[in-house]
């Protein structure tokens, strides 16, 4: 029997070992980029195959995956007004539900634009945790989707609920889980104690935005990264105001996007669209901007040298020193788009997906397919050699091998 | 001398000759655009043109319906979301039902919407007929769009709004378009971007039209496009409230009776006179009145219907002694009974005393505009005026 585990945990391994897991919002380094090597394939005679496809209930998380299990957030309505959000578990290869668990009641955005969560959930080693679009934030385990804590942003740090619901996701840096809480009396930004849900530190004031934390390693030193209303904030693993900027314009929804070693991208649909502040020894400074890229919900990447990424509705390939536009392809409508191995994976928000080349120099679509139909506002994530894609209804799973 | 002169001549036949030229490039370039389009020989036989399609907007997608007039009228159904909305234009102004902005019943367009459905009126591009219609174009030259090679002609219209069009180097077909579009009543640029060429009948039309405007993003894939089709010139005129079509018979000239109540407890005969009410726009009636009560009184009486408040009200105004009265109130089956509702500040619900007009006996050629008034906060009404409207008959 003991054998068997062991064959079992080595074939896990071999399994999994292939690439970093996209454990969380944009992936293994939230920066919508995937390292897993895709030289094996020949696109030529490649067609994406669909592995499965169900219908999973309202909501805008990003899929994750670890170990095998798929893990996301959807609701079920159960009638005009009322239903529920849960975070549910699926088997990688099947799309089979293992579990599900709910966390709140669902959010019913009254315009009709798509209800329940926003936000994406992340993973550790044991357990999961979310946060539903009316503010509970929850840690349920991985296992069997028990909940091992629950906090009520709004109960217990005076958060209000954004126009849109809350969206932004958690991160988990060494044993803290940290996010943007919008809570009041200098509680914008919350580090919990991810095995209890125990207030580590809190800064800043600030509401609820729809933007999530960035990691970044800036100077040697690991920072966590808020753009919150019209500031940029920086802040050590403990706590501690690193620096913090003026924006030019306020209220982003696209997540900032590091340059490496020192700068970072923000993009809104606000003028100047987008700028690149630099850091040197804690202190930020305009390195340029311009009107080149306005993003509106969805985040762009960065890839040697250049941003790629959704000025509004057309795909654009930017340069990251100038803003230069180096190319631009429309039929996307509001898409999203993720990196794995030096090929953009597009979506368009019609649920259109394309794979081209990372390339400066133009638009080089190796392939297309349609996935999903229906506004697809959620970006794709990609684990073994799988992409999947959701609508604001369904999910599916398309294999490249 | 001589040698100036000569300088003199050949400068003015420079000038002479390369606006010559310019004009001969641009009405050139115009006149392969349109035939590229099909040619104006087929665009001259077309006289309406109905499009079927599918609309997306906020990334969903659903029915869209339009159909233009070679007048320049506009009609088109779409949806927003959940909301359909509803355009209407008829060569020099508009309406739309716009739910998604909050606007439930027919609104007045603005200038700059104006502007934008003169745009969407055109049957392609502004070039066909461009001299005829006042517009005036500049070729701006010879540039690079997205790595298409494109001629920029800037086009402005007689309302002062200017456009830049973009055509393509090599079908000459538009390319893009960049011009003023509005959101929200607000204006702003836009960019349009056309695709999907299709040749019906002959004429040659982008089936794919995406338009950017601040953060908004539409696309329209035409499905079917039917040209001469018949076409109800009464879609593009301002629709008549659904509620105060109710009150449509008051349209009219009527003979008035008034009567006013005695304190002996009955009504006895003041004054005869007349009235005039028009449907002035979509949602007002307004009438116009004089009469003898001891003094000559001059109103003018407008009749709305508040799609927000749900109510339907009537200002009165007497030029006499230059004031006025608010009443507000529903039917009660074929009643209309509207409170007065007091202004400047006073408190509605602390008044007693105050007055209701009453609409009833709505015949279609005859009704009562009955004035109660009330000392108790509305416990007991006293009558107090009764005019008595009869149609009055053409005489011939």
């Amino acid at each position: 029997m003991t054998s068997v585990i062991f064959i079992y945990t080595l074939t896990g391994l071999a399994q999994h070992s292939n690439s970093e897991s996209w454990s969380q919002f944009r992936g293994p380094h939230g920066d919508g980029v995937s390292t897993e090597d895709l030289s094996q394939i020949n696109w030529a005679e490649t067609q994406p195959t669909r592995l499965w496809k169900k219908e999973i209930g309202p909501a805008f998380s990003e899929l994750i995956v670890s170990e095998g299990v798929v893990f996301t957030m959807a609701s079920e309505q159960t009638d005009s007004i009322s239903g529920f959000e849960f975070v549910v578990a699926y088997e990688e290869d099947t799309g089979d539900e293992l579990w599900r668990s709910n966390v709140d009641s669902i959010f019913i955005e009254i315009d009709g634009w798509g209800h329940g969560s926003r936000s994406t959930p992340t993973v550790d080693e044991f357990n999961i945790y979310s946060l539903s679009a009316n503010g509970k934030l929850t840690a349920n385990s991985k296992k069997d989707g028990s909940r091992i804590w629950q906090i009520d942003l709004i109960r217990e740090f005076g958060s209000a609920v954004p126009r849109w619901g809350f969206s932004s996701s958690p991160i988990i840096v060494d044993d803290q889980l940290i996010m943007e809480v919008g809570g009041t009396d200098l509680r914008a930004f919350i580090s919990f104690d991810k095995t209890n849900g125990d207030t580590i530190w809190t800064s800043s004031q600030g509401g609820a935005s729809y933007n999530s934390p960035l990691v970044a390693t800036i100077d040697g030193e690991e920072q966590i990264i808020f753009a919150n209303g019209q500031t940029l904030f920086s802040f050590t693993s403990s706590g501690d105001t690193l620096w913090t900027y003026t924006l030019p314009f306020r209220g982003i929804i696209a997540m900032p996007v590091f340059i490496g070693p020192n700068k970072i991208f923000l993009s809104g649909i606000r003028n100047p669209g987008f700028i690149i502040v630099q850091i040197e020894e804690n202190k930020a400074t305009e390195a340029t901007n311009g009107n080149s890229m306005k993003n509106d919900f969805s985040s762009c990447l960065y890839h040697n040298g250049y941003i790629y990424g959704f000025h509004v509705a057309s795909l654009r390939c930017i340069s990251a020193e100038t803003g230069k536009v180096q190319w631009t392809k429309r039929g996307f409508g509001k898409g999203s788009l993720i990196l794995v191995d030096n090929k953009l994976l597009i979506l368009s928000d019609q649920g259109k997906l394309a794979i081209t080349e990372a390339s400066s120099d133009s638009y080089d679509e190796v392939l297309s397919i349609q996935t999903i139909t229906g506004k697809s506002w959620t970006a794709p994530s990609f684990q073994n050699g799988k992409i999947y894609v959701r609508n604001l209804t369904e999910a599916a799973c398309y294999s490249l091998k | 001398m001589k040698s100036v002169r000569c300088l003199l001549f050949v400068i003015l036949s420079s000038i002479c000759m390369s606006s010559i030229m310019y004009a001969q490039d641009i009405d050139e370039l115009i006149a392969k655009h349109i035939d590229a389009h099909g040619g104006a020989d087929q665009w001259e036989a077309i006289e309406s043109m109905e499009i079927r399609g599918r609309f997306i907007a906020f990334s969903e997608e659903d029915d869209f319906y339009a159909l233009k007039t070679n007048s320049g009228a506009y009609y088109s159904e779409l949806h927003l979301g959940k909301h359909k909305v509803t355009e209407a234009f008829n060569g020099t102004s508009g309406w739309t039902i716009d739910p998604w902005h909050d606007f439930s019943f027919p609104r007045a367009l603005n200038k700059t919407e104006v502007n934008v459905f003169s745009q969407k009126a055109e049957f392609f591009t502004p070039f066909y007929k461009w001299k005829e219609r006042g517009f005036t174009v500049e070729l701006l030259g010879k540039q690079t769009v997205d790595g298409i090679d494109v001629f920029a002609i800037k086009l402005s219209r007689p309302n002062g709004k200017s456009e830049t069009w973009f055509l393509d180097a090599n079908t000459y077909l538009e390319y893009k378009c960049e011009s003023e579009w509005v959101d929200f009543g607000y204006g702003g640029p836009a960019e349009s971007y056309f695709d999907d060429f299709r040749t019906v009948d002959g004429i040659v039309i982008p089936f794919f039209i995406e338009r950017t405007f601040y953060q908004r993003n539409r696309m329209l894939q035409i499905e079917d496009i039917k040209f001469n089709v018949e076409v109800d010139e009464e879609l593009f005129e301002f629709p008549r409230s659904n509620e105060l079509k109710k009150l449509a018979f008051l349209e009219g000239e009527w003979d008035v009776k008034l009567d006013v109540w005695s304190r002996r407890g009955s009504w006895y005969r003041l004054d005869s006179t007349f009235s005039v009410i028009l449907w002035e726009s979509t949602n007002r009636l307004l009438e116009k009145i004089i009469y003898d009560r001891i003094y000559v009184q001059s109103k003018w009486i407008n009749y709305s219907y508040s799609s927000s408040e749900k109510k339907y009200k009537i200002i009165v105004y007497n030029g006499f002694p230059s004031d006025f009265e608010l009443f507000e109130g529903n039917f009660n089956d074929s009643t209309l009974i509207a409170d007065q509702v007091f202004i400047n500040g006073e408190d509605s619900t602390q008044q007693k005393a105050y007055s209701c007009i009453i609409l009833r006996d709505m015949e279609g050629d005859s009704f009562v505009f009955e004035v109660k008034t009330t000392r108790d906060a509305g416990a007991n009404w006293q009558p107090q005026d009764k005019f008595t409207y009869i149609r009055r008959k053409e005489v011939f």
